[in-house]
C-alpha cells in the first residue's frame, strides 16, 4: 500500500493541529527519549560468542510453530509444557530460567533470525564473516577493529598513552579477538585472569630447573613487566568489586563475567569485553535422549542463562546497569531438521540476545515459519541482518555518527533501534519500570502497546518523525492497571514512529521501528 | 688449575660427555642439531634429518658451499648497473657519489647476509659466518668493499683452518682499518691489534696474576705483538681508480729488531722476518694449547650453553681443545665432535641459548619459508629491512657493538638472556604481529609469512592435533604440555571440534585458490602462529 492511500484510509484529518497545540515539542521529547545522561565514552559492551553454531530454534521456540516443528525434529523437540514462557507465542529453553527472569524484567531482548544473505555453513568462514561484519573475502578487519581504527588511526603506535592507559578491548581467554583486529594492529587484549595478567603469556611457563627453563621463566616475567595493559588491567580488577552473589564458580561464563565486572567496577576504560563459549557444534546428543530437555546444549544454555543473569545481578548491584550492554552472537544457526544422531547440523539464521537495562525489551523480528514440508538441509531463512545489528550498536551505544558508522559497512545500513532504552539519570530508573513500551519493537508485522491505564478514556495515534500523527489506533475507555493493546502496523511504511498514548491526565510518546 | 687439567689427560682419552651420541635419533634430537646449527629448518627437513640419521646429517650440515656476492640494487650506487656485483668496483672520485655509492653498497653488503640467513641451504655456514664475525667484531668502518673480503673470508674459511684464518684476518685491509694495523709503523707502534689478537681473538685474556700479567700473556707481549706486526698499510680505500682495498708490506715501516715474548710463550724470541713475520709469531701463540681451550670454550658457548662448570671444562672443552690440536686447528674434525656427541644432545642443554634477533626473526621465516620473491630490487629492499630490524632489536651484523662482539656471548652472568629487554621484547612481538598479520610493508611490497604453504607441508595438515605437534617440534626446543598443546589446538580450531578443522581444511585443499575456503584456513593458520611466536619457549633454541 502506498503511503498516500494509507492517509487516505486512515481518518485522522486534523489531528496534528491540536498536537502541536497543546505545547508538545517532539523535539525535547525526543531529545529526552535518545540524550543519556551517561557519556557514551563510559558505555561497555560484552559480546558472548557462542562458538560452533547455536541451535536458535532449541533456544528460542516459536510456539505457533510448534506443531511443524514436531514434524521437522521430532527427536529432539522439548514438550511445549516444559518450556519458559515469553510471550504467546515465544519460549524459551527450560535452563534458561535466569534469562526468563531478565526478559521479564525489562533486561533481556531477543532478535529474531538474524543473519547474513546466501548463508555460509563453513564455521571459519561464517565466523569470519560474523567477525568481519562484512561479506567481502578480502575484509580483513573486524567490524570493531574498523570502528576503533576510525577514531584511533594511528593504533598501535604509541599505545598505551596517558589518554588511554587501558586495552580498548579485552578478549578472555588466550585469543586475542578477530572482531577487533585493526590495519595495523589488534585493539583486543587477551587476558585469562585479570588477577594475574601474564597475559601475553598464554600457556604456562615453567621452570623445569634447567637452562632453558630459566630462559623462559625470564621471558615470561620480563614480557608481564612490559606488558603495561597487563599491569592497569590487574589494579583495575583489584580495585573493582563484585557484590552479586549469584555467581556459581563451577560455571566457566560465570567466573569471566565477574571478572569483568570487576575490571568495569575498579575503573578500567575498556569499551568492549569479548568472551567465548564454545561447545555449540552438536551434530550429535545435542539433547539426551532420555530428557530432551537435557544434554549438551541445555547445559551450554544454562551456563549462559545463569552467568549472564548473574552478571547482570551484579551489574545493578554495582550500580553500573546503565553502563553495560551485551549481545550474543554465533557464527550460524543450525538446520530445522534433526538428525538421527539426536543433533543438528549447520545451518543459517539464528536468534541474538541482547542484555543490560538499556536494551529494548522485548522481541524484535517475527517467529520464523516453519513448514510442514521444508527442503532437505534447510535452515531458518535471515530475516535481520547482523551488520544492522553492528551499526546500530555504534550508534545508539557508542554515538558513532551514522556517516562514520556507514563508511564501516559494505551494506546500506538500516538502523534498528535496539539500545535506545535508557533514558538513564538514576532518579529517572523507577519510572522507566512503568514506562510504556511497544513490542516486538522494531516490528516487521504489528505490535503490542503495554502501559500502566488509570481508569479513563484513552486515544493512541501514531505519529511519524515530524510529529504529525498519521493515524487513531485506539478509541476507548481502559480500566486501572498494566494494559496491553494489540497495534496495527503491518501497513505502514518501514520508518521510525511514536505512539502518542493521551487521556485527560496522560501524554505518552512510544518510539518503535517499523522494519 | 685448567692448565694442569689439559696435560693430565692423554690426548686420546674420551669422557662419556664427548662420546658419540648414541640415543634415540627422532624430530627432537634432529630439531635440537637444526635449531643449532642453522637459522630454522622446515617440518620436511626435520623429518628427512630423522631418516638420514645423526651422522649423515652432521655431514652434510659441515658442507660449507660457496657464496654469491651482493649485487647493486640501491640507486646510490653509480659505477655498475643494477644486478652487478660491486664487490670488485671502483668507486666515483666525485666525494658527494663517492658517499652515496658507499650507502648503497653498505645497504646491499647488510641486505646480501640476511639474504643468505633466509634462503640459506640446510648448512651450518651462516651460523659459523656469525660466530666468527662475533669473534672478531670489525665495523665496516672504512668500505663496504673490503668488508664484503672481509665477511667472505671468515664464511669460506669458517671450518676451515683456524691458524690460517687468524692470518689472513690479521693482515686483511678490513682489520687493518679497523683496528689501526693500517697505522702501526716503527715511528709510533699502536698496541690496539696487537691487543686484541691476544686479549680477544686468540689465547684470551685470563685473570691477572701480577701487573701486567693476565695468566696467558703479559703488556710485554701486546707491546712486542704490536712491533712485530709493524708495517702493514691499507691502500685503495674507497679509490676512484683501483677495484679493491689492499694490505701491502712496506719494510720501511717494519720494526726490526728481534722481539722477546713473556714467559707465557717461553720467553721466545720473534726474529725479525719482514712481511711474513706476524706468521711466525701467530705460529708461536698458536702453540700454546690455551689458544684451542680458548676457542674452543667460545664454540661451546655459542653452539651448546654458556654455563662452563669445571665439569664441562673438563670432559667437553678440553676433550675438543685436544681434538683442536691434534688437528692442528682445524676447525671442522672440533665441529664434527661436538655437534655428534653425547653431551650435544643432552636434555639439560636443550634450549639453553636465547635466540639472537636474526635467529628470532629467521627462526619464523625459514621454517615457514617465508622467502620474499620482489625481483632484485624488492627483494634487497626487503633484506635491508629485516637487517635494520635485527638492528634494532640489538644486532646490527656488520657493526658490532665493539671488538669484543656482542655482550649475551661473553657478559657473565647473563648471556643470552642479554638479548632480551622490554623494549626488545616489545620489537619482538611487534614484528611477529606484522609478519602474521598484516605483512611488512616494504615499498610496494608486503613480507607476509608463508602460512598455507607451512600448514601445507605438514605431515597431516588436515589433523589439528598432528598440525600442533609438527608446529612445536619446528618451533619449541623441548615438549610442551598437554595442556599448552591443547590450548593451541583449540586456537587453530577455533575451539570447534577437531573433525571441522578436517573438513575446512579438505575444503580448501580440494579447491585452493578460492579464497573462500582459503582465508579462513589462513585466519587460524594467523590466530596460531601469532601465538607460537610469542611464546616464550620459540624465544630460544
Amino acid at each position: 500500500m502506498k503511503r498516500r492511500d494509507f492517509l487516505k484510509n486512515a481518518s485522522l484529518a486534523s489531528l496534528s493541529l491540536p498536537f502541536v497545540s497543546n505545547g508538545f515539542s517532539m523535539q525535547a521529547i525526543s531529545k529526552d527519549l535518545f540524550d543519556y545522561s551517561k557519556n557514551a565514552e563510559d558505555r561497555v559492551l560484552v559480546l558472548i560468542r557462542m562458538n560452533g553454531g547455536n541451535d536458535g530454534l532449541n533456544m528460542v521456540f516459536p510456539i505457533d510453530q510448534y506443531a511443524n516443528l514436531m514434524i521437522q525434529r521430532p527427536n529432539i523437540l522439548i514438550p511445549q509444557n516444559q518450556l519458559l514462557n515469553l510471550t504467546s507465542d515465544l519460549a524459551l529453553h527450560p535452563k534458561m530460567t535466569g534469562m526468563q527472569n531478565m526478559f521479564n524484567n525489562g533486561k533481556l531482548s531477543i532478535i529474531q533470525n538474524v543473519g547474513y544473505p546466501e548463508a555460509n555453513r563453513s564455521h571459519f568462514r561464517s565466523m569470519d564473516i560474523w567477525t568481519t561484519g562484512a561479506l567481502d573475502i578480502n575484509q580483513t578487519s573486524g567490524w570493531l577493529g574498523r570502528y576503533f581504527d576510525s577514531t584511533h588511526p594511528n593504533f598501535p603506535a604509541d599505545y598505551p598513552n596517558a589518554n588511554f592507559p587501558d586495552p580498548f578491548a579485552i578478549s578472555m581467554g588466550s585469543e586475542v579477538s578477530s572482531t577487533c583486529q585493526g590495519l595495523m594492529g589488534n585493539f583486543s587484549h587477551a587476558v585469562n585472569d585479570p588477577f594475574n595478567t601474564s597475559n601475553l603469556l598464554l600457556t604456562s611457563v615453567t621452570n623445569d630447573g634447567t637452562y632453558y627453563g630459566s630462559h623462559i621463566e625470564y621471558i615470561s616475567t620480563l614480557i608481564n613487566q612490559t606488558n603495561e595493559y597487563g599491569a592497569a588491567i590487574s589494579s583495575s580488577a583489584s580495585a573493582g568489586n563484585s557484590l552479586s552473589s549469584m555467581y556459581n564458580p563451577s560455571n566457566p561464563l560465570a567466573v569471566q563475567l565477574k571478572y569483568i565486572a570487576q575490571m568495569i567496577s575498579g575503573g578500567l576504560k575498556t569499551k568492549v569485553y569479548i568472551v567465548n563459549v564454545s561447545g555449540f557444534d552438536t551434530h550429535d546428543s545435542q539433547v539426551d535422549q532420555v530428557n530432551l530437555a537435557e544434554g549438551s546444549h541445555a547445559n551450554l544454555l544454562e551456563m549462559i542463562s545463569e552467568a549472564v543473569a548473574a552478571f547482570q545481578n551484579d551489574l545493578q548491584m554495582l550500580g553500573l546497569d546503565e553502563r553495560v550492554a551485551g549481545m550474543t552472537f554465533s557464527e550460524f544457526g543450525r538446520q530445522i531438521a534433526s538428525n538421527g544422531s539426536f543433533g543438528t547440523d549447520h545451518g543459517d539464521a539464528a536468534p541474538i540476545m541482547l542484555f543490560g537495562n538499556c536494551v529494548n525489551t522485548g522481541i524484535i523480528g517475527s517467529n520464523p515459519s516453519i513448514d510442514n514440508q521444508i527442503d532437505e538441509q534447510a535452515g531458518v531463512p535471515m530475516q535481520i541482518d547482523f551488520r544492522n545489528v553492528y551499526a546500530s550498536i555504534l550508534r545508539d551505544w557508542f554515538e558513532a555518527p551514522e556517516a562514520s558508522i556507514q563508511a564501516l559497512f559494505e551494506q546500506n545500513i538500516t538502523y534498528l533501534d535496539i539500545l535506545s532504552g535508557c533514558s538513564v539519570g538514576l532518579a529517572e530508573q523507577e519510572a522507566q519500570k512503568q514506562k510504556p513500551l511497544a513490542f516486538p519493537n522494531p516490528t516487521p508485522t504489528n505490535t503490542t502497546l503495554r502501559f500502566q491505564a488509570h481508569g479513563e478514556q484513552y486515544q493512541i495515534f501514531i505519529m511519524d518523525q515530524q510529529g504529525k500523527a498519521i493515524a487513531q489506533t485506539f478509541d476507548g475507555y481502559l480500566s486501572s492497571g498494566k494494559q496491553e493493546l494489540a497495534m496495527e502496523t503491518s501497513k505502514l511504511p518501514a520508518g521510525h514512529y511514536y505512539f502518542l498514548i493521551t487521556s485527560t491526565n496522560t501524554r505518552e510518546l512510544v518510539a518503535f521501528q517499523k522494519i | 688449575m685448567l692448565l694442569s687439567s689439559l696435560f693430565s689427560r692423554s690426548f686420546n682419552y674420551l669422557t662419556e660427555d664427548m662420546q658419540v651420541y648414541t640415543g634415540p635419533w627422532t624430530k627432537a634430537e634432529a630439531a635440537h642439531l637444526l635449531r643449532r646449527t642453522t637459522f630454522g629448518a622446515t617440518n620436511q627437513q626435520l623429518l628427512a634429518a630423522v631418516s638420514n640419521g645423526m651422522n649423515a646429517t652432521v655431514s652434510s650440515i659441515l658442507q660449507i658451499p660457496f657464496g654469491d656476492q651482493p649485487l647493486a640494487y640501491d640507486a646510490g650506487e653509480t659505477i655498475v648497473p643494477q644486478g652487478s656485483t660491486w664487490v670488485n668496483a671502483v668507486y666515483p672520485a666525485n666525494q658527494t657519489q663517492n658517499q652515496q655509492t658507499e650507502n648503497a653498497r653498505f645497504k646491499s653488503l647488510g641486505a646480501w647476509i640476511a639474504k643468505n640467513m633466509n634462503q640459506e641451504q640446510l648448512c651450518i655456514a651462516e651460523k659459523m659466518a656469525f660466530f666468527w664475525q662475533n669473534h672478531f667484531g670489525v665495523t665496516a668502518s672504512a668500505e663496504s668493499r673490503a668488508m664484503y673480503h672481509f665477511l667472505n673470508l671468515l664464511r669460506q674459511n669458517s671450518l676451515g683452518n683456524l691458524k690460517q684464518l687468524i692470518k689472513d684476518v690479521t693482515v686483511h685491509p678490513a682489520m687493518l682499518l679497523f683496528l689501526n694495523g693500517s697505522t702501526n709503523n716503527v715511528f709510533s707502534p699502536n698496541e690496539n691489534y696487537s691487543r686484541e689478537l691476544l686479549e680477544l681473538f686468540s689465547i684470551g685474556k685470563g685473570i691477572q696474576i701480577a701487573a701486567g700479567d693476565y695468566s696467558t700473556y703479559t703488556e710485554t707481549d701486546v707491546a712486542a705483538g704490536a712491533k712485530i706486526l709493524t708495517g702493514y698499510t691499507v691502500t685503495g680505500i674507497r679509490s676512484s681508480t683501483l677495484t679493491q682495498a689492499t694490505a701491502s708490506f712496506n719494510p720501511i715501516l717494519h720494526d726490526n729488531n728481534s722481539k722477546t715474548l713473556s714467559y707465557h710463550f717461553n720467553s721466545q724470541v720473534v726474529s725479525a722476518a719482514g712481511a711474513t713475520e706476524y706468521a711466525n709469531y701467530i705460529d708461536v701463540i698458536f702453540a700454546q694449547p690455551q689458544v684451542a681451550k680458548y676457542i674452543c670454550a667460545k664454540l661451546y658457548r655459542y653452539f651448546v650453553n654458556y654455563d662452563i662448570t669445571p665439569t664441562i671444562q673438563t670432559d667437553v672443552i678440553d676433550v675438543l681443545a685436544q681434538t683442536f690440536i691434534a688437528n692442528n686447528y682445524e676447525i671442522l674434525p672440533v665441529m664434527q665432535q661436538l655437534l655428534t656427541s653425547d653431551h650435544f644432545y643432552d636434555m639439560s642443554v636443550r634450549g639453553a641459548i636465547i635466540r639472537n634477533p636474526l635467529e628470532m626473526i629467521m627462526g619464523a621465516l625459514n621454517p615457514t619459508q617465508t622467502i620474499p620473491n620482489f625481483g632484485l630490487v624488492g627483494d634487497y629492499q626487503t633484506y635491508i629491512s629485516i637487517y635494520y630490524v635485527a638492528d634494532t632489536m640489538g644486532q646490527s651484523y656488520i657493526v658490532p657493538p665493539s671488538v669484543a662482539g656482542w655482550t649475551a656471548y661473553y657478559q657473565e652472568p647473563a648471556y643470552s638472556k642479554l638479548w632480551i629487554n622490554s623494549t626488545y621484547i616489545k620489537k619482538r612481538f611487534d614484528i611477529v604481529s606484522a609478519l602474521v598479520y598484516t605483512g611488512v610493508p616494504i615499498g610496494s611490497n608486503v613480507l607476509k609469512m608463508n602460512l598455507l604453504g607451512f600448514l601445507n607441508g605438514l605431515s597431516d595438515p588436515s589433523n589439528a592435533p598432528q598440525v600442533i605437534d609438527d608446529i612445536c617440534d619446528v618451533f619449541f626446543p623441548k615438549a610442551i604440555s598437554i595442556a599448552d598443546k591443547l590450548t593451541l589446538k583449540l586456537i587453530l580450531t577455533g575451539g570447534l571440534p577437531d573433525f571441522e578443522w578436517t573438513i575446512q581444511y579438505t575444503d580448501y585443499s580440494n579447491d585452493p585458490t578460492n579464497t573462500v575456503v582459503s582465508n579462513p584456513v589462513m585466519q587460524r593458520m594467523q590466530a596460531l602462529m601469532n601465538v607460537i611466536l610469542k611464546m616464550p619457549q620459540f624465544q630460544t633454541i
